[in-house]
């Protein structure tokens, strides 16, 4: 579904990605894990092209992103960002929100949107805030609508960048739910997250990053109970 | 001296009388401050777009704009465009259309710094989402940077839009019978300055304010959108 390989990315002098190599199988649920300033985030940007690639090749279901031909826009309706910022669009509703994307985008047909859109807030238990603006949802019902929002293009793989950061602790709950269902519907999931818990009940692999590399990846059993490079075991020492 | 002062005697009826006369001006005020500053929306959003854009040409395309009109006086610009233009180009220039061109020219470079700032101040994120449900750069300036900015935009917009319906009143050097040409023509007939230019002023005035509320009730509704 998603291959990496010798990817680097810098910004200026600063070399933040420093040769990745990373395959994702579909409907596998990875959780990148890492200190701050690791370049977790920047990988996952740079699999939609948020960030561009300096070198080394991202395919993306069979598209290398860095070929001409491929259409960018296409690709990013195919795998779905979440951010940890929420980022809904303040100046629209809960469902305006969620069905832009499908009647821009796709261009489907208002009604048969807003029916789509209906379903979607259901799924992540919103139905009553279709007609509310951002402002005035609790922040993990904002990235409940904004996880929503990218379901809505029925994208083949999801990428979350720190999805439950920026929440109150009593709010990263029903975050998680709903990421879980996601994985019991077999989505493709990369997950930038602190959440120990999560990555334990549903990662099938936990990745490690320090400094621009991937240090260390296995089974979340494996990673948390035994990790074997000293940098995985000093960090979670620190966070576990 | 003193036919300056001491037997100065205020005359209603002065203003009342010059009223119709001004009011033809007025309509000819509001035309081309309607007219210029519709058009210099329109440049003024083209040359603010055009500072944020990566395009090293149009970037410096919009600024030459901004930066020579921003550093000339509208004066200036106005018997430029009346007489000097007309010299090069062969034809005469309708005094009308010469002072609609130059309010919207000049009004233009300073809505596009408003454009430029509102659209900067709009969180990175926001396009980023835009993107990230595959909306093209276009689509997510339209229905996402765009609408938020203009919210932002219109407390700036309002001084603009009143700095620029005052200006028409620099249009008496090219002879457009616009407020003040009125009140000049007035005042040279019956020699009543003070009356008629105290009218002239509140004329100014009246329509100014109607520009403030109309600003602040498309202010208000936005605010409930959202």
């Amino acid at each position: 579904m998603i291959r990496i390989e010798g990817l680097h990315k810098s910004f200026g002098p600063l070399e933040v990605l420093k040769g990745i190599d990373l395959h994702i199988r579909s409907g596998e649920v990875v959780v990148i894990i890492g200190p701050s300033g690791s370049g977790k985030s920047t990988l996952l940007r740079c699999i939609n092209l948020l960030e561009d690639i300096s070198s080394g090749t991202v395919i993306v279901d069979g598209l290398n992103l860095k070929d001409k031909d491929t259409d960018i826009n296409f690709i990013r309706t195919e795998v779905g960002m979440v951010f940890q910022q929420f980022n809904l669009f303040p100046h629209m509703t809960a469902m305006e929100n969620v069905t832009l994307g499908p009647i821009k985008v796709r261009k489907m047909p208002k009604k048969k949107a807003k029916k789509l859109g209906l379903e979607l807030l259901r799924k992540v238990d919103l139905e009553d805030k279709a007609h509310v603006y951002p402002d005035q949802l609790s922040g993990g019902q904002k990235q409940r609508v904004a996880i929503a929002r990218s379901l809505a293009l029925t994208p083949k793989a999801m990428l979350f960048d720190e999805p439950t950061s920026a929440l109150d602790p009593e709010l990263v709950g029903e975050v998680l739910e709903v990421m879980k269902a996601l994985v019991v519907d077999g989505m493709t999931m990369v997950v930038v997250s602190h959440e120990m818990g999560f990555a334990r009940e549903v990662a099938q692999r936990v990745i490690f990053m320090d400094e621009g590399l991937i240090v260390e990846e296995n089974t979340p059993e494996n990673i948390f109970s035994n990790p074997q490079n000293e940098r995985t075991r000093s960090f979670l020492g620190k966070v576990l | 001296m003193d036919s300056m002062g001491g037997n100065f005697q205020f005359k209603y009826s002065v203003m009342w009388e010059s009223i119709p006369v001004l009011m033809t001006g007025v309509k000819l005020t509001i035309l081309i401050t309607f007219f210029g500053l519709i058009f210099g929306f329109l440049l003024g959003s083209a040359a603010g777009l055009g500072k944020t854009s990566r395009n090293i040409f149009i970037n410096k395309l919009a600024g030459v704009y901004i930066e020579s009109v921003r550093g000339t006086p509208l004066m200036v610009q106005v018997m430029f465009l009346y007489f000097g233009l007309p010299l090069a180009l062969g034809m005469r220039v309708p005094p009308l259309t010469a002072g609609v061109t130059a309010i919207a020219v000049n009004a233009g470079a300073y809505i596009a710094e408003i454009v430029r700032g509102a659209i900067q101040s709009i969180d990175k994120g926001q396009v980023e989402a835009g993107r990230s449900i595959g909306l093209t750069h276009f689509q997510a300036l339209i229905y996402i940077i765009w609408p938020q900015a203009f919210k932002r935009m219109i407390p700036p917009l309002g001084n603009q839009f009143i700095i620029s319906l005052k200006d028409t009143s620099l249009l008496v050097v090219i002879g457009v019978g616009e407020l003040t040409r009125q009140g000049q023509e007035i005042i040279a007939v019956n020699f009543r300055a003070f009356e008629v230019w105290l009218t002239v002023a509140v004329i100014y005035l009246a329509m100014t304010m109607v520009i403030s509320r109309m600003l602040n009730t498309l202010e208000k509704k936005l605010e409930i959108a959202a």
